[in-house]
């Protein structure tokens, strides 16, 4: 699955610590979903998708 | 979970193992060299004495994972999935060679192979560690 995690969280200037810090995870699995190597829950996704303020299809594209 | 409180979990969590690992030593110590002529209760007592520490190590283990977030979660998952068919090829082996040609039980008896099971599982957290690092 594609991950623009790391593009919106450059376009903040945030650290994967502070994104880290933000969403409640280690800092571990801030890098784990930004390459890719790892998948979040639905949970999580959404997490994600309201920080930025976007949907979930729009920070993660299953294609 | 933040990090301070992550950091304050791992400290509690590494800091029960040095705990459990010194009682071990000390109680192996005691039977090995000092208490084998000593009376029962001593020895039983000192066979008893990790007992406590081990139970906290794992209760430590327990609340790490329960503040731990989903990967991590999933990381020991992994752990468990590596180290537990290893420790049932461990002891079946051992069980059949034991059949076959009688194995020394100075060399292979509990008290020597339960330490294989954490450091399978240790093995395998680093496996699934590195797959997601």
């Amino acid at each position: 699955m594609k991950s623009r995690l790391r593009v919106l969280r450059a376009e903040r200037e945030w650290t994967q610590g502070d994104l880290a810090e933000r969403l409640e995870v280690s800092r571990q699995t801030v890098n784990a979903i930004e390459t890719e190597k790892y998948e979040p829950s639905l949970s999580l996704a959404f997490k994600i998708a309201r920080l930025f303020r976007m949907r979930i299809e729009d920070v993660f594209d299953p294609n | 979970m933040n990090a301070v409180a992550a950091k304050t979990q791992t400290n509690w969590a590494l800091g029960s193992f040095v705990i459990w690992g010194a009682s071990y030593i000390v109680a192996r110590g005691a039977l090995d060299v000092d208490l084998q002529l000593g009376p029962t209760w001593v020895r039983v007592a000192a066979a008893l004495l990790p007992v406590i520490p081990t139970v906290v190590a794992l209760w430590a283990i327990a609340a790490g994972l329960r503040a731990s977030d989903e990967l991590q979660r999933r990381v020991h998952l992994e752990a468990l999935a590596i180290a537990y068919p290893l420790a049932i090829l461990m002891l079946m082996t051992l069980g059949l060679m034991e059949l076959a040609v009688g194995l020394n039980r100075d060399d292979w008896s509990y008290r020597h192979v339960w330490i294989y099971l954490p450091i399978f599982y240790f093995f395998g957290f680093f496996v699934a560690w590195r797959r997601y690092k």
